[in-house]
C-alpha cells in the first residue's frame, strides 16, 4: 500500500506556526521522532509520497527521499492519503480495502483509501482538487479520529509520547561509554545508552519517573542531570545541562542551563544558563546566555498565545513557554513572557522586561520595539553561517522558501514596525 | 519647506542627541557622529517617516556619511513621487 502525505489546509497549517513555515506538519516532533515517522510506521506503507505548499516544495524536496508535489505518484496502485494532524498512535484504518473518504468534524477529509479502480475517475493535475474529487465521488464516513490541533499539543503530549515511544524502540542498556563515576536512579532498564554516545563521568540518569533515551553520538557532559522521560538526538551535546522530565532534543543540539518538558527540533543551541520550560524550539535556534521563558502564570490561570499577532487562543493548559521559530536568536538575559510566540527568522535584543507575547517572523526586536533592523539580507548572511558551522547549506531553494514567507508574514510584521514607529517618535 | 539636507540633519540631531549645527554633510555617521548599530536602524526608521518613503534596509543602512544620505533620500523621494525642497 502507498502512504500519501498531503500537508493540512493553510487555515490548520496557521495553528503550527511559526515552526510549519518552513516544514509539512509532519516534520513536527513529538517524543522520540517526527509525526511523519510515526505515521509511515504506523500505517507499514511500502512506499511515501509527499505534498507540501507549493513555496516550501524545492526546498523539501532537497531534504527528503520520497517524491515531492509529483502528480504521478496518483496514478498505478490503491493508496492512502492522509493528513499529518492524525495522532498516529490512534490511525486504525486498514490499508487495504474499498474506496472510502474519512471526514472531520467539518467535512475536511482526514484520510482517503483509493482503490486503484477508482483512481483513473480522479485525474486531474492539482492535489487539492484530486482531494476535493475523491471527496465528491467516493463513499465518505464521518472520522473521529484524533488530531493535533495546536502546535502546544506536542508539548504537552511530549512526555507520554516519549515513554510510548521507548516502549516501540525495545531497547534498553549501554551500547555507547558511560565513564565512571556517574549515578543512574530507578531502572537501569529504562536507560538506553546508543552506540557512540559518551556519558561523561559525575552524571546523574534518573529514570525513576520515565526513560532515558540517549542516541548515538550523544555527549552528555558533566554534571548533567537527566530526568526522564527524555529523548537526546543523535549527536547533540549537553553542557552541565539540567534536563528535567519530558525533554526531545533533537539531533546536533547544543544544550545547557534548565530544561523542562520541552521540544527542539534539531540544530540548535541554548548552551547556557536560563530556564526553557514547555517550549517548543525549532531549527538553528541560537538562545543566548540566560535567554528564560515563563511557562506559568502568576495566577495559575491557563496560558493563552497568539498565533497571528491579534486573537489570543486559550491553551486549556497552565503550562505553555515559548514558541520559537527556526532561525531565531536572541541576545543574553532575553526573558520571555507566558506563552510567547516569536517568528522565525526574528533577532531579539532583550530590554531586561519581558518581551510582548507576540514577535512576528523576520523582526528586529530592539530596544524594545519591533523594527525593520537590518533587513532580510542580514539574516540570511547569519542564516547561512549558522548552518555552515554545522556543515550544512543555506540553499537558494532554501532562501526562496523563506522569501515567501518573507512575503507570507508581511501585514503582521508590518503592522508591529508601524506600532513600534509610534513608540519611537514618543521617545 | 526645508531642504533635504537640513531635514535630515534634524532628524540625526534628534536621533542621536546633536546639535543640528555641528552636523556636516562629510561626517561619518558611526565614525564622526557616534552612530550606534541600533541607532542607525533607527536612523533609517526615523528618515522614513520624516520623508514618508520606504527604503530598502539594505542600501540604506550602506550609506556612510551624511552627504550621501541627503542624495539617497533624495532619489528615493524622486522614486516613489515625494516632493521635495532640494
Amino acid at each position: 500500500m502507498r502512504l500519501i502525505l498531503v500537508d493540512s489546509p493553510d487555515e490548520a497549517r496557521g495553528n503550527f506556526y511559526p515552526l510549519a513555515l518552513s516544514r509539512p506538519l509532519w516534520e513536527l516532533r513529538c517524543g522520540f521522532n517526527s509525526l511523519g515517522e510515526k505515521l509511515i510506521a504506523r500505517i507499514g506503507a511500502d512506499s511515501v509520497a509527499y505534498f507540501v505548499a507549493d513555496y516550501m516544495a524545492d526546498a523539501y524536496r532537497a531534504k527528503v527521499d520520497y517524491p515531492v508535489n509529483d502528480m504521478s505518484v496518483l496514478g498505478g496502485d490503491d493508496l492512502l492519503i492522509v493528513d499529518p494532524r492524525i495522532k498516529a498512535d490512534s490511525f486504525n484504518v486498514a490499508g487495504e480495502g474499498p474506496s472510502e473518504g474519512g471526514l472531520d468534524e467539518q467535512g475536511g477529509i482526514l484520510y482517503a483509501r483509493i482503490a486503484k479502480a477508482d483512481l483513473a475517475g480522479l485525474s486531474t493535475n492539482d492535489i487539492g482538487e484530486f482531494i476535493e474529487a475523491a471527496k465528491a465521488n467516493l463513499p465518505n464516513v464521518e472520522s473521529s479520529l484524533p488530531t493535533w490541533q495546536y502546535i502546544w499539543d506536542l508539548i504537552l503530549a511530549n512526555a507520554g509520547q516519549i515513554t510510548a515511544d521507548f516502549a516501540t524502540a525495545g531497547k534498553s542498556g549501554v551500547e555507547g561509554t558511560v565513564e565512571e563515576p556517574n549515578a543512574v536512579r530507578g531502572n537501569k532498564k529504562d536507560v538506553y545508552i546508543a552506540e557512540g554516545a559518551t556519558v561523561h563521568p559525575m552524571v546523574v540518569l534518573d529514570a525513576e519517573h520515565g526513560p532515558i533515551y540517549i542516541d548515538e553520538g550523544v555527549e552528555v557532559h558533566p554534571f548533567s542531570r537527566i530526568e526522564g522521560p527524555c529523548y537526546i538526538g543523535k549527536g547533540s551535546i549537553l553542557l552541565g545541562a539540567k534536563c528535567r522530565e519530558g525533554n526531545s532534543i533533537g539531533p546536533v543540539c547544543r544544550v545547557g542551563g534548565e530544561l523542562e518538558e520541552s521540544i527542539i527540533q534539531g540544530y540548535s543551541n541554548k548552551y547556557h544558563d536560563g530556564f526553557l520550560g514547555h517550549a517548543y524550539v525549532g531549527e538553528w535556534v541560537n538562545l543566548g546566555a540566560l535567554t528564560t521563558n515563563s511557562d506559568l502564570k502568576n495566577d495559575y490561570s491557563c496560558v493563552s498565545v497568539m498565533l497571528d499577532g491579534r486573537r489570543s487562543i486559550n491553551t486549556g493548559s497552565t503550562k505553555v513557554g515559548s514558541i520559537i521559530g527556526d532561525h531565531v536568536k536572541t541576545s543574553i538575559g532575553t526573558l520571555l513572557n507566558t506563552g510567547s510566540y516569536v517568528g522565525a527568522m526574528a533577532i531579539i535584543m532583550a530590554t531586561g522586561k519581558p518581551l510582548p507575547k507576540f514577535i512576528p517572523s523576520f523582526a528586529w526586536f530592539l530596544e524594545g520595539i519591533v523594527t525593520k533592523g537590518f533587513g532580510k539580507g542580514k539574516l540570511y548572511e547569519t542564516a547561512g553561517t549558522a548552518m555552515g558551522r554545522r556543515n550544512c547549506r543555506w540553499s537558494e531553494a532554501e532562501q526562496a522558501m523563506w522569501d515567501a514567507v518573507f512575503e507570507m508574514t508581511a501585514p503582521m510584521r508590518n503592522r508591529a514596525i508601524k506600532k513600534g514607529r509610534r513608540e519611537m517618535l514618543t521617545r | 519647506m526645508a531642504t533635504v539636507e537640513e531635514r535630515v540633519k534634524a532628524v540625526t540631531a534628534r536621533v542621536l542627541k546633536l546639535d543640528p549645527e555641528e552636523i556636516k554633510p562629510e561626517h561619518s555617521f558611526t565614525v564622526d557622529l557616534g552612530a550606534e548599530s541600533v541607532q542607525s536602524v533607527e536612523l533609517v526608521a526615523m528618515f522614513e517617516e520624516e520623508f514618508g518613503i520606504e527604503m530598502d534596509e539594505d542600501a540604506a543602512l550602506s550609506v556612510e556619511t551624511v552627504g550621501k544620505a541627503v542624495e539617497f533620500i533624495a532619489d528615493v523621494c524622486k522614486q516613489q513621487g515625494v516632493d521635495v525642497e532640494q
